[in-house]
């Protein structure tokens, strides 16, 4: 069995073909080939960079989370750190009960409702601790102090862009032991965008 | 055979592509110094070998990414070796490209006409680093969770787009399942995909323009093959040599604990290889973080895209050269000062760092200790994890995560923490070091040491005329019952006339009644007890319950404040049936000032859960379980500790 000689299974079309000069009728042919050939290819690429783009089109609604008992915030303003306790989404899964943050309440003096500080720095994000000794907000990776109220320690000098963000408080009454009324204390909890002057939730 | 080869080549041509890939002339003959590029090659190969092969066996969600990783690295055959292959390999082309610019650039091989394959091998680069960044985060472990959070919060801080381009390269708002699948596509799809069209771009270029070689010829001209596939075979097979060492030494790729987003992780870095970017944004705090961020690196990447326009001319060669050095000096400077930052607890000497009373290293001192300490515990959560996912009840289908959470070993010291350490310490009397496993030291403790609740040991504490005054017992700062009744009683029963005799036989009574007290308490690590021991159990029964009256002047035994079981009332002292067993416990901790517990007598306890409706309690079931279970020993174990319950008799008086 002697190979059949090469030339003959090399393409003729390939090695003769020269490009006709163009007419009206191939103007058309190349028009409607491009856009066929686009049609065909971009179209399941339309599709799946919509269903990619999808998270900026969602929407995750904030809660409102029960965090502690009136009576566990004394009117000593002393901050007390309470879990943020909420049902958390991801994609499919319902993560019941899932510790989604936690706030600093502080209640003043004589006033009936404390105020919510959340916990995470506005810098980056991290977990923002209490300092006793010197009564300021201290956050552990870069250096950052509040006061009991959530400003600033040093105004703009500060690492962090803007003070803790505060959320919505809201005290409630829920029937205790022997018809006495208890207050439950609630956040709205959001969270913010870090590294930036302004409060920008992310939702 | 030979038939068969030539019918291939008469219809596909193969010998002359063959022919063409392996004679490549060389001017001046194969050597070592043009390994470097087929090294990439063949890393590159084992790293799609090892990657589909580990890709069969991974599964990405946040229930499961972790929990197939940590199958893959402790059941299934080899595959530790696997994936620590995969893992270190990734660490060897690094380091391997990093080789490869530098004699592309100090040899001046981007320069005409080879400009645009240095620009392809610098998109290359670029792709190499995509993988390292997403590969990181898929074990879904604490360790690539919150490295690759830092990288993705800090994209979402460049200008305009930066939030929307977050959301998209992580799926969501936070992290979480469409982390995983787009990292996952990203990691063994896309970047791959365009990685292996550019590198046969690359490769094609490399033939068109040929070897660019160094002077002076030392050798006549060879071919491609064999003589340079052999020093690159050999290369190839050191490589992987080295990185099979590496992978054995390090017994593979770490698994940290399953990522937690309720729990940071301080110790989180990145890879060693990024190091330098990280220590380099430490440098830019606050607003100018889009400097260290955005602007310089980018800078030099335009500037690594420009250099064979900067190289046309001999002086423009040598200034790419000089900043190339200086750039890689000054990572690798940054690099080794975030290693020395970070270890500096751990190669220094604290008293001499604060005798220098230096403020800047006091606090890198502390912030290093802090590093340890996160890096430490994070090890021992693994371990931990590591070891209740290879148990027979396995992992249930929630993942790994919750099997963390529903564990009093874990949980309980963070509980402990949280609501008790404020009063509380928790420290073994016998090795009060911090670093000590379990130790959770309150320097000025307000209530007594709940280390060992419930052993004979703790309990003896509280019959031994030295202990009971200490801080372990009732000694704490402002304790009312320093004085108390049973401080008292404790005294009292040791009168200084005893006789030695008179002395022993209360002691070994005590025991007893330490013994049976204990045994109220069924702890799970206790050994069942032998006839002997069961007798003096039996007999402490008796003493508490009014036999010890006989035996001490005040003529007064447990039962007449206790109750314990039929013998006493409740009411004026802690009731002592069931003492400190699970129920027990729970209820004191529900409420301590019930008339079972201390009753009016409680000063300082809160009730932490005395309400029938959840909503009004400060502490709910499962936390108070945990804390409970905790502090009992009860948790699951691989086999009991050998002396986790020391049941010897208290030391003599």
């Amino acid at each position: 069995m002697t190979p059949p000689q090469k030339p003959q299974h090399s393409s003729p079309v390939h090695a003769e073909a020269e490009p006709a000069p163009p007419t009206r009728r191939s103007f058309f042919a190349v028009v409607a080939a491009v856009l066929a050939g686009s049609l065909a290819v971009l179209t399941p690429i339309g599709i799946g960079i919509a269903a990619f783009l999808s998270p900026l089109f969602r929407r995750t609604a904030t809660s409102e989370v029960r965090v502690a008992l009136l009576e566990q915030v004394p009117d000593d303003g002393q901050p007390r750190c309470f879990p943020v306790v909420a049902d958390r989404d991801d994609a499919w899964t319902r993560y019941p009960a899932q510790r989604i943050g936690a706030v600093y309440l502080v209640r003043r003096p004589g006033e009936e409702k404390p105020i919510a500080l959340t916990a995470k720095c506005p810098h980056a994000g991290c977990f923002i601790g209490y300092s006793e000794s010197d009564e300021l907000f201290k956050c552990p990776c870069h250096t950052s102090a509040f006061n009991l109220d959530g400003t600033r320690v040093r105004g703009d000098q500060e690492v962090a862009p803007r003070g803790m963000d505060e959320l919505q408080v809201d005290v409630r009454q829920i029937a205790g032991p022997e018809g006495a009324n208890v207050s439950e204390i609630w956040v709205r909890f959001v969270e913010f965008q870090t590294g930036v002057k302004e409060r920008i939730p992310t939702t | 055979m030979r038939a068969i080869g030539d019918w291939f080549d008469s219809r596909s041509g193969f010998r002359g592509l063959v022919r063409a890939a392996l004679y490549e002339p060389i001017p001046g003959g194969a050597r070592w110094r043009y390994v470097w590029g087929s090294t990439l090659v063949v890393a590159f190969i084992t790293q799609l070998v090892t990657g589909v092969f580990l890709w069969m066996a991974y599964s990405p969600s946040t229930q499961t990414a972790w929990e197939s990783v940590y199958y893959i690295q402790h059941e299934m055959y080899g595959g530790w070796l696997l994936r620590g292959m995969h893992h270190f390999m990734a660490h060897a082309m690094v380091y391997l490209l990093v080789i490869h610019f530098l004699q592309v650039v100090v040899d001046g091989a981007y320069r005409a006409p080879r400009e645009l394959n240095y620009i392809v091998g610098l998109v290359l680069m670029f792709l190499v680093m995509g993988m390292a960044f997403t590969g990181y985060l898929l074990p879904w472990d604490q360790k690539g969770y919150w490295a690759t959070s830092v990288g993705t919060s800090l994209a979402s801080q460049a200008p305009l787009v930066g939030e929307d381009l977050r959301k998209l390269a992580i799926g969501g708002a936070n992290y979480g399942h469409h982390t995983l699948t787009r990292f996952f596509a990203l990691h063994a799809g896309v970047l791959p995909g365009l990685l292996m069209i550019l590198l046969a771009m690359h490769l094609a270029l490399f033939r068109k323009h040929g070897l660019h070689v160094r002077h002076p010829h030392r050798r006549p001209q060879q071919m491609f093959w064999p003589d340079q596939v052999l020093k690159d075979s050999v290369a190839a097979l050191a490589v992987l040599a080295a990185v099979l060492a590496v992978t054995i030494w390090r017994h593979g790729a770490e698994l940290t604990a399953p990522a937690d987003p309720a729990n940071p992780y301080d110790a989180a870095r990145p890879e060693g290889y990024f190091l330098f970017l990280f220590q380099f944004l430490k440098w830019f705090p606050g607003e100018l973080e889009l400097w260290g961020a955005f602007i310089i690196p980018g800078i030099v990447t335009l500037y690594l895209f420009l250099m064979p326009l900067v190289g046309r001319t001999r002086p423009g060669h040598v200034f790419n050269v000089c900043l190339i050095s200086l750039l890689m000096g000054a990572a690798a400077v940054l690099t080794v000062q975030a290693f020395h930052e970070d270890y500096f607890a751990a190669w220094s000497d604290k008293d001499e760092v604060f005798a220098a009373k230096d403020p800047v290293m006091t606090a890198r001192y502390e912030a290093s200790e802090r590093f340890l300490r996160a890096q430490a515990d994070a090890r021992r959560d693994a371990e931990r994890i590591i070891e209740l996912a290879g148990m027979p009840e396995r992992i249930p289908p929630a993942g790994a995560l919750a099997l963390m959470h529903d564990d009093p070993f874990l949980q309980g010291p963070r509980l402990f923490k949280q609501h008790c350490a404020s009063c509380h310490n928790h420290v073994d009397p016998a090795n009060r070091e911090i670093a000590a496993a379990g130790n959770i030291i309150n320097e000025r403790p307000t209530a007594p040491n709940l280390f060992g609740v419930g052993t004979p040991r703790w309990i003896a504490g509280f019959l031994d005329v030295r202990q009971i005054r200490s801080p372990d017992y009732f000694g704490y700062q402002g304790s009312p019952f320093h004085d108390g009744e049973m401080a008292l009683f404790v005294e009292g029963a040791f009168p200084e006339d005893a006789s030695d005799e008179q002395r022993a036989a209360l002691q070994t009574a005590f025991a007893k009644v330490a013994a049976a007290l204990s045994a109220e308490a069924a702890l799970p690590n206790s050994p069942a007890p032998t006839p002997q021991q069961q007798a003096d159990i039996e007999e402490g029964r008796r003493l508490i319950s009014g036999g010890l009256s006989d035996m001490v002047d005040s003529g007064v035994s447990c039962a007449d404040c206790h109750k314990f079981h039929d013998a006493g009332e409740v009411g004026g002292a802690p009731d002592l049936t069931g003492y400190m067993s699970r129920p027990w416990l729970m209820d004191f901790i529900r409420n301590a000032a019930h008339e079972r517990f201390y009753g009016e007598n409680n000063d300082r306890m809160p009730a932490f859960a005395p309400h029938e409706d959840p909503r009004l309690n400060q502490l709910d079931d499962q936390s108070l379980a945990l804390i409970v279970d905790w502090l009992r020993g009860d948790w699951r174990r691989v086999s009991p500790p050998p002396d986790a319950a020391p049941q010897e008799p208290p030391p003599a008086q």
